[in-house]
Order: structure tokens, then sequence, then C-alpha cells
């Protein structure tokens, strides 16, 4: 029955520009080897034109063409929820700061809509909230590829059910930041010869009083912070998902297939006994 | 025009509404759908827009018939999908909740209402004409520069219908439009309507109440529990006797004994002498409007960098004449044990703020405020709560717990009582207020009334003496009025004080003992002590 | 008064973007400067708000141009002529010519690229976009999310008040700040989802998914000539840096 008023038989959306995919991730490991593997040689300490330019492009260029990629495979409900997470982004630093907090925490959001609407939402949503940082705060903008591996990886986590317990996120939060400072670093030492606040460069400092080189010191640093901030933010959006009504996440594909939250919410709505068995924990029948 | 025919709409969790109901609407026509919380207004406005839910896990048997053209649903996984865009061009859907139906994109009304056409390809010029005209049919034309993010209520409500419109469906259908709405945006809105309904397109308004006037030809569909009680002309629907069925006339007092007379040597709970304020002139939340119909005016202000990319550059939008609620000057007000007090006036004359000076939200600049016998000074607004209760009008922004029966009993916890004591008499509260069924459901699933009567049960758990509550009765249904009004009575009866800012003058007249009237910050002269009206003393 | 726009929003960042990339490319600090005080000076002079995009500069720019400083003024190893010994600390030459000459990098890219953004027209990009043929889904999601800071912002504080007017106190212990964090951004987030999931039906309702070119509601800023221009500028910076790179010292 073909009326005009409804839709052909599912078709799914859009299928991925997997090459674009493919070649925005291999240009971001290849720019990410060079820089640490090669060092080109005039970076005894960080400075250099090379270094930066491919520092620029390789990392800039990567993350350009993931999105290209991924954005037409995303569904309305997916895409609703990333202009959210990036603003969540951007914002929370602020109501962070009203509440006396010391930690960034900016990358809630990113892990927020990792774990709601999967990897590809998650990745596409670090790297457009760093560019789009870049209007207000130009050191953003070269940290968009870095913003967009947090992403990816915390979608990966959910899937493989990292969310599922609460005392896994802060694991994965570990591993990803630890992932995550390691990137990082190279762009903060060939872009900005590794400025930073002062905590992080009190933190680079006891490094390279030790004899470290810039980028040693920086991975260092980076491995130590980011970890640290990643740490809390699993665990705050752990915490933020346990809280949200069930029919909320279950509006989420991605979220319900994988079951993401395990049996907390997001499980099919049949009355099924892992539900009733970890559901609310509110202990009332 | 278009002829729905459910039999049966069943929810995830079982519920099952809308069996054997039927409704056809017809170009140029009026119909109104009344019905109390949880008797499937909102379910029926959503059919009639295409929207099925075979993705949201509920399943939909029944058929609906849109120009000639049938599609049946047998509640199974291969119904057809409808498909939105299509559907929308020929009945275009108003949902609750004006946020939630802006793009966020626009810069402009003009930008916002384009939207839907723009995303068919529609060219630059022919876009400008639609715009145009739409906003000319509904009194939009001065607002097309403005940003649609800091329109007033009922500004925004007229610019979503707009946005809704632009591509003149047959019909339009509206989910409790009015809500929130002073009676003067109401008005607007109303008008609005009535213009699109001259020029024949066929208009469905959900809402709790029936309205007491509405367009020539008025047909009312109420709904009870999900099933059909009545369908007929407006006026036989006033004679029907629909308050059984818990459907109540707009603008009706609550049914609910008159007050008690308050003991003139009771103590006073609530004094504010000479109180004085100013909003702080640029904070993001400082310049917050008084009423929350218009909190949306608020100026906002975040980073450097964004109200800057905004504004900059072009001479083309002028600033918006959006303006933020006065402050209050030299109000004085006393308030005694078993006392309710109303405080009434238009948008914007300073009622929450006058409110929130009762829980410490806003410190008074000049003059004093003492509530339960402490002055208000320099103490954490947090360690106020147990003094004064407070009911905002926005409900989603207190709630933040798992299930009911947590939320509720967090305001004893955060008082010091102890988990298992806060649990009970939270759970006492509950089914005192009839939602002892839904202890154990996540405050966000319940409807809108239900979640404001959780805010409620919030503060009767905390048991503050004082309740500041601001807009209670918005968008309530007929028996949840009564029951708050009885709520009212009784923590007054027991030696609590009221005091609620209201536009709705019947709840008013009928619960409070006097009424107090604020006009741009101050007391109106003259009637700071007015007599509740129809009541001797 | 503010600056009347004469180039589309494109050609604008565009060139923005290119001035950094010749900095990062010639990577000579006479140059750097050059750019800084010929261009980024009379440009947020001529800007028409040049107090705020001169504290927008300092803001953004001035805690990392001073711990650079510090961090490199006083830690160094490798260089060799010392200043100063201070014990743990030792300043060297090396190191002040790092800082001053990073430093200078830093300042001309913030200074460049804030400078453009915020001359910048969001409304006017957006359309340029559109009327470019850009992805409809990056327009919706970069519009969308500006337009979202500041009500996420103001929302956010909202709920603090009223979870103030519930009892919250916030303590000094990282652990009541977590809590009072979660007291606030469950609700947000909920509101957040709930406006979500309706804007996803409105955009279905919308023609949102529809796959015809995507129409603007604002004039086109552009024009053949800019777009020659872009592609001129871009030819002109990828020859430059190229014959630089290969002959330059």
């Amino acid at each position: 029955m073909s009326s005009p008023l409804t839709l052909a038989p599912a078709t799914g959306g859009q299928r991925p520009r997997r090459l674009l995919v493919v070649l925005g991730g291999a240009l971001i490991v290849a720019t990410y080897l060079f820089l640490v593997t090669v060092q080109p040689a005039e970076i005894a300490g960080g400075m250099g034109s090379v270094a930066s330019l491919v520092t620029l492009f390789g990392f800039l260029g990567g993350g350009a063409l993931l999105v290209a990629g991924i954005l037409p495979m995303l569904s309305t409900s997916s895409l609703v929820v990333m202009p959210l997470g990036i603003a969540l982004n951007i914002a929370i630093g602020q109501i962070a700061g009203s509440l006396g907090m010391q930690i960034y925490l900016d990358a809630i959001g990113t892990v927020l809509v990792a774990v709601l609407a999967g990897p590809a939402a998650g990745a596409a949503t670090g790297a457009l909230s760093n560019a789009i940082w870049g209007l207000f705060n130009p050191f953003a903008l070269p940290f968009a590829a870095g913003a967009a591996l947090i992403g990816l990886l915390a979608g990966l986590a959910a899937r493989y059910g990292a969310f599922r317990r609460v005392y896994l996120a802060p694991v994965a939060g570990l591993v990803v930041g630890a992932i995550g400072g390691l990137v990082a670093a190279p762009v903060a030492v060939f872009m900005f010869g590794a400025a930073g606040t002062f905590g992080t460069n009190a933190i680079i400092a006891v490094f390279r009083s030790m004899g470290d080189k810039l980028l040693v010191a920086a991975t260092k640093q980076g491995l130590l912070s980011d970890s640290l901030d990643k740490i809390v933010v699993f665990v705050v959006v752990a915490l933020i998902v346990y809280a949200l009504p069930p029919r909320a996440v279950r509006q989420f594909p991605f979220a319900r297939t994988h079951r993401v939250l395990g049996g907390r919410t997001g499980a099919l709505p049949a009355p099924s006994p892992v539900k009733a068995a970890h559901g609310g924990g509110s202990g009332v029948a | 025009m278009i002829t729905l025919e459910s039999a049966s709409f069943a929810y995830d969790d079982g519920t099952t509404l809308l069996t054997d109901v039927a409704l056809a609407v017809g170009p140029g026509e009026y119909v109104i759908v009344a019905g109390a919380s949880g008797s499937g207004k909102t379910t029926l406005a959503r059919l009639l827009a295409g929207q099925t839910g075979g993705d949201a896990g509920s399943s939909f048997r029944g058929t609906i018939t849109l120009d000639g053209e049938t599609v049946r649903f047998d509640g199974v996984p291969t119904d057809p999908r409808i498909d939105a865009s299509v559907w929308s061009a020929k009945v275009a859907y108003v949902a609750q909740g004006a946020w939630g139906q802006l793009s966020m994109m626009s810069a402009t009304v003009g930008e916002e209402i384009a939207f839907g056409p723009a995303n068919h390809g529609v060219p630059a010029d022919e876009l400008r004409r639609l715009v145009g005209d739409v906003a000319a049919a509904l009194g939009l034309g001065d607002l097309l520069h403005r940003d649609p993010r800091r329109l007033s209520g009922g500004q925004l409500q007229r610019t979503v219908i707009a946005a809704a419109v632009v591509q003149r469906p047959r019909v339009l259908v509206l989910d409790e439009p009015f809500q929130g709405l002073d009676e003067h945006a109401a008005q607007d809105v109303a008008t609005a309507l009535e213009d699109l309904r001259r020029d024949g397109t066929g208009i469905v308004v959900c809402g709790p109440l029936m309205p007491r006037t509405a367009p020539q030809g008025a047909r009312v569909l109420a709904l009870a529990e999900g099933r059909r009680v009545f369908d007929g002309p407006l006026a036989e629907a006033h004679r029907a006797g629909l308050r059984r069925y818990g459907i109540g006339i707009a603008g009706d007092p609550p049914r609910t004994a008159p007050p008690a007379p308050v003991d003139p040597t009771a103590p006073v709970l609530v004094t504010m002498e000479g109180v004085g304020f100013r909003h702080a002139p640029d904070s993001a939340g400082g310049r917050r409007t008084s009423d929350g119909a218009s909190a949306r005016k608020v100026r906002i202000g975040v980073g450097p960098g964004v109200r800057r990319t905004r504004d900059g550059g072009g001479s083309r939008r002028p600033p918006d004449g959006a303006t933020a609620g006065s402050g209050l000057t030299g109000v004085d007000l006393s308030v005694r044990a078993g006392e309710i007090v109303a405080v009434r006036g238009p948008n914007g004359s300073g009622k929450s703020t006058l409110l929130q000076h009762l829980n410490g939200l806003y410190r008074a600049d000049t003059g004093q405020v003492t509530v339960g016998g402490v002055p208000i000074l320099r103490q954490p607004t947090g360690t106020l709560a147990t003094t004064t209760g407070y009911l905002f009008q926005d409900t989603d922004q207190q709630l933040f717990e798992r299930t009911v029966l947590r939320e509720v009993a967090y305001g004893p916890r955060a008082a010091g009582v102890g988990k298992d004591e806060a649990l009970r008499l939270a759970a006492e509260v509950l089914d005192r207020l009839g939602l002892g069924a839904s202890k154990a459901s996540h405050p966000y699933e319940l409807g809108f009334v239900q979640r404001r009567l959780v805010a409620v049960a919030c503060l009767v758990a905390t048991g503050s003496r004082v309740w500041a509550l601001d807009e209670p009765t918005a968008g309530l249904d007929e028996p949840t009025r009564a029951l708050l009004a009885g709520l009212l009575a009784r923590h007054a009866g027991e030696g609590g004080a009221v005091v609620l800012a209201t536009h709705d003058a019947a709840f008013a007249d009928a619960v409070a003992h006097r009424t107090v009237r604020l006009d741009a910050g101050r007391i109106r002269a003259g009637d700071a002590d007015l007599p509740r009206s129809g009541s001797s003393p | 008064m503010p600056r009347r726009r004469i180039y589309d929003p494109l050609t604008e960042l565009l060139a923005a973007v290119l001035l950094v990339v010749l900095v990062l490319v010639v990577d000579r600090w006479q140059f750097s400067l050059a750019v800084l005080v010929l261009v980024v000076v009379p440009a947020v002079l001529l800007s028409g708000r040049a107090r705020q995009i001169g504290l927008a500069i300092t803001l953004v720019a001035g805690p990392l141009l001073i711990s650079s400083l510090l961090l490199h003024g006083l830690f160094y190893p490798e260089g060799r002529t010392v200043l100063a010994d201070l014990g743990v600390a030792r300043v060297t030459a090396e190191g002040l010519t790092f800082a001053v000459r990073m430093g200078l990098r830093m300042a001309v890219f913030t200074g460049v690229l804030l400078t453009a953004a915020m001359t910048l027209d969001l409304p006017d990009l957006l359309a340029s976009m559109t009327h470019r043929g850009w992805n409809r889904k990056l327009v919706f999601i970069v519009g969308s999310a500006v337009g979202l800071i500041p009500h996420v912002a103001l929302r956010g504080h909202r709920i603090t008040r009223a979870q103030q007017a519930r009892g919250l106190v916030v303590g000094r212990s990282p652990l009541s700040r977590i809590r009072a964090l979660l007291t606030v951004m469950t609700p947000l987030v909920i509101g957040l989802l709930v406006d979500a999931s309706e804007r996803n039906r409105m955009l279905e309702a919308r023609g949102f998914s529809s796959s015809v070119a995507r129409t603007s509601y604002l004039p086109d800023t552009d024009s053949h000539r800019q777009r020659l221009a872009r592609r001129g500028m871009v030819v002109a910076v990828a020859v430059f840096s190229a014959a630089w790179l290969v002959v330059a010292p």
C-alpha cells in the first residue's frame, strides 16, 4: 500500500561515507605518529613551523573529514541532542563556576551524547563542540580531533557496557582520559608551547625541572589531569543517565539496542525480571 | 476533512486510552477537546498530527482518514509509518510547551517561520511572501526581526503557531495553547486562531478546562479516562454536568468551603517592612521577570562571545524591547498564621519578585523581611527551605530524584529528618494527595498535573509553615484545583500562612482571605487590605 | 557604531585562517609582530567594538601568556645561557626567547581569530552556508548549539535557584560540590531532552529530512567575485607556503 501519506517500509538512514571516516581517522593517526615518532628536528623545545602546520592541518582536517563522513548517517533523533551536548559542554563551565567547582568538566555534553546516541554522534559532537568553542576561545580549536576521540571512545565504552554499572564508569573514564591526554599533548606543545592554565603548567614545570623534554613533560601532565577530569565526567554522566526517565532513554535507538544502561532503564518495556532486579533501586514495590 | 476513529491506544506501560473514540474535523470548524489529566487529550492531539507512536513502543488500533485517504493501524510493527512532512502540510500540530518547537537556530521570528518551507527548498522571494502573509494574519508583523528566544509567552506561542501554519494546513491542532499565558496574551492567541478559522482552517484545541466563551459553532469533545463522555455544542456542554468527570469551566471558582476566619491574635508569620528591591542590571538570572508567563523575556548574557555573535555587525536587528520585571518599592505586607493572601497584578508587576523575598532567593535592598520570626539577612537560601516552602511556576526546575517517593522525601531529609521517617512521611503525604499509586514512578513520566502535585507534596512533606506559591493553578484540571484549594485551607487551619501569586481571580477569590494588588512593584494604594470579594468578614 | 559589513562571513573567516597559516609558515618574530601591529590592532580599532574585543583577547590570551612566560622562563632544561640560578629553577636566555616567540605566535593566533569571530554575524554565516549548499545538518547543529548556550546557562541558573529554595546548600568539600552539580544537571538534562524529543518531531514535521537543497530566508551576501577571491587567496597562500618552506633557511 503506497499512500502518499505514509513512508516506504524502513530503509534506514543514509549510509555513512566510510571513505571520509577512514580518511579522517587515518589522517589523525598519521599526524599523531608523525609528531611523536619523527619529532621534527628543529623542535628541541617545541617551536617550529612544520610541526605546528602539520598539527593544525592534520588534526583539524582529520576532524573535519570525520564530521563530514558521520553527519549523513545521523538520524534526526541523534541530531537534535548534539546541539544540546555542545551547549552543555560550553555552558557547564559556567554553572560549575557558579557552584565553585575546580575542574573544567568540558566534556560532559560530549560523553552524554555518546552514551545516548552512540560513538559516531559522540565523535561529531566532540569535534563540532571545539570548533564552535573556537568562536569564543580560539585555543579550543586545534583540540577538536582530541575531543572527537573522547566522544568516539565514550560511545564505544557505552556500547560494550561501561555504563551498565556505576563502578565501571570511572574505569572507562580513566582509560579514555589517558588516551585523550596522550593525543592532546602534542597539540598543546606544537601549537602553543604547552601553554595552559597555571595549574597544568605547574605540573609541566615539575617534569621540566627533572630534565624532561617539553613534549614528554606535557604528555605526562596530560595523562595526569585528563584522566582525573574524565573520571569525574564519566561518573557524573553515569549518575545523570541513571536518573533520566526510562522513556527519555528509550527514544534513542543506540541506547535501546545495546542496552547501554543495562537493566536500569532503556530495556524494552516488557516487565523483564532484569528490570525488577536493578530498576530504580528505591526498594518500593 | 480529517476523521479519526480510534479503537484503542495502548502505552508501553499498559495504560489504554481512547477506546472507541471518533472525531471528525471539517473546514472552519472549532473543536474543543476537554478532559482532566490522564483523559487522553494529548494522545488524541498527537494521533490527529499523525504521531501514532509506533516508534515509542505504544500501539494504536484504528484508522485516520485525511482528505479521503484512509490509513489503517492494527497495533503491529508492520503498521504504516506516516510521512510527517507530508502530513504536517495538511494537519499542523502545536505541542505543549513552546521551547521544544523552536528550531533554536533562527535569530529572528521571520527565519523561524520560514524554517519549514526553507527545508522544502522554497525560493527566497516566495519565502518572504509566505512569511509576510502569515505574520500579518497572526499579528506578528512588527516582531519579524525579533529574536524568537526572547519573546514573551503570548508572542512566542503565536510565533510557534505561525511556523506551524505557514504551509497553510487545512487543520490546526493545538495542545494546551493557553497554558501559562495571562489574560491579555491568551486573548491575542485566541484572536489569531479565530482569524485562521475564518479563513477556513479547522481548529482543534485541547485543554483541561472548557472555555467560558468560544467562536460561534464551537463543539466540545469531552474525554474522561480515555473515553468519550460528551460530544456536542459548547453551550450544551456547559449544562451537561461534566464536573462529575472532572471537567470544569475556565473562570469558575474551585469547589471549596469559604476560608475560616483568621484569629486576630494569631502570631504574624510574614512581615515585609518598606521593602525596596532593584534587579541587578546584567546578571543572567537577576533580571528574571516577575511572572513566569513572561519569564522568557529575560535578557540573556553568557560568556563574552555569545551575545556578540548575535548582534554584532548588523543594524538589521534592533535591540529587543523585552523588559525585565520591575523591582519592588516600599512594600509592606504582614500575614498572620492561618491567613491566605493572594497577590495579583499584571505581568511584570513584581509578584514573583515579592514571593522570592520570602525564601531568600532575593534579598531586599532596603527594608526588612521576617519569616516565621527569622529575619532574612545573609544566611544561605538553602537554610530557609524549612521555614518557607516555595512552589515555582515551572515545576520542572524543581524535581530531580529518580522516583516520586524519593523526591517528596528529599525535603524532610534536607530538614534533618531520618531516612526511614522521611520516606514514611513522604508516602503518607502522597497517599493523601492521591498519588499513592505513583510512588515508584519517575516524576518526569507523570503528566503535567501530577508533576505539579508532586511539587506540592514536597512542600507538604517538608512541613514549612509559610508557603509561597507562584501561579499554583496554571494548567491544572478541575479536580486538582479543588484539591489544591482544600490543601491551602488545611494548611492555614493548622496554623500555617500562604502567600500566592496568581492570575486566577476565581481561585484567589475563593480561597484567599484578602488580595493584594501589585502594580509596577508597588502595592496599589487603597486596596492593600482589600477583603476578599463576595464574602462577609 | 558597528562596522558595516562588506564581505561575506565565509570570506572573512577564510582570510583570518589563511593569515594564521601564513604566520605559522613564515615563523619569524618580525612577521608575527608586523601582523599583530599592522593588521590585528587596526582591525580591532576599526571594528566599532574595540573595547569588548580588546577585553576578550586579553582575557583569553593573557593568562596563557603569563603562565607560558613563567614555565619557559624558569624551567628550560635545554637552555645554556643561564641568566639567574634560583636553585630548582634557572632563568635562561633560550627559555625567555622561546617564551616570547611562542607568546607572540599565540597573541597573533588569538587576535586574528577572535577579531574575525567577534565581528561575525552568525545568522549571516548560517545563511551563507545554506546558500553555498553546505550540509543542512551541519548548519542546524552549529546554529542550534550557539542558540542553546545562553538558554542552557539561564536554565541552569534558574534550576540552581529552585534547588536552593528546596534546601540545597553547597558545601566546601568536593563531594558536596559534585552532589550540587548533579542536583542541577539532572533536571537541566531532562528538560533539554524533553525539548529535544519534541524538536525531533517538529523537525520531521517541518520537512527537515527532505533531500532538496535548502533555501534561506536571509539574502545571500556572497558574490561571484568573492568566490573567485577566496579561491585566489587559497591558491596564493598555498603556493607561497610551499615556496617558502622549500627555499627558506
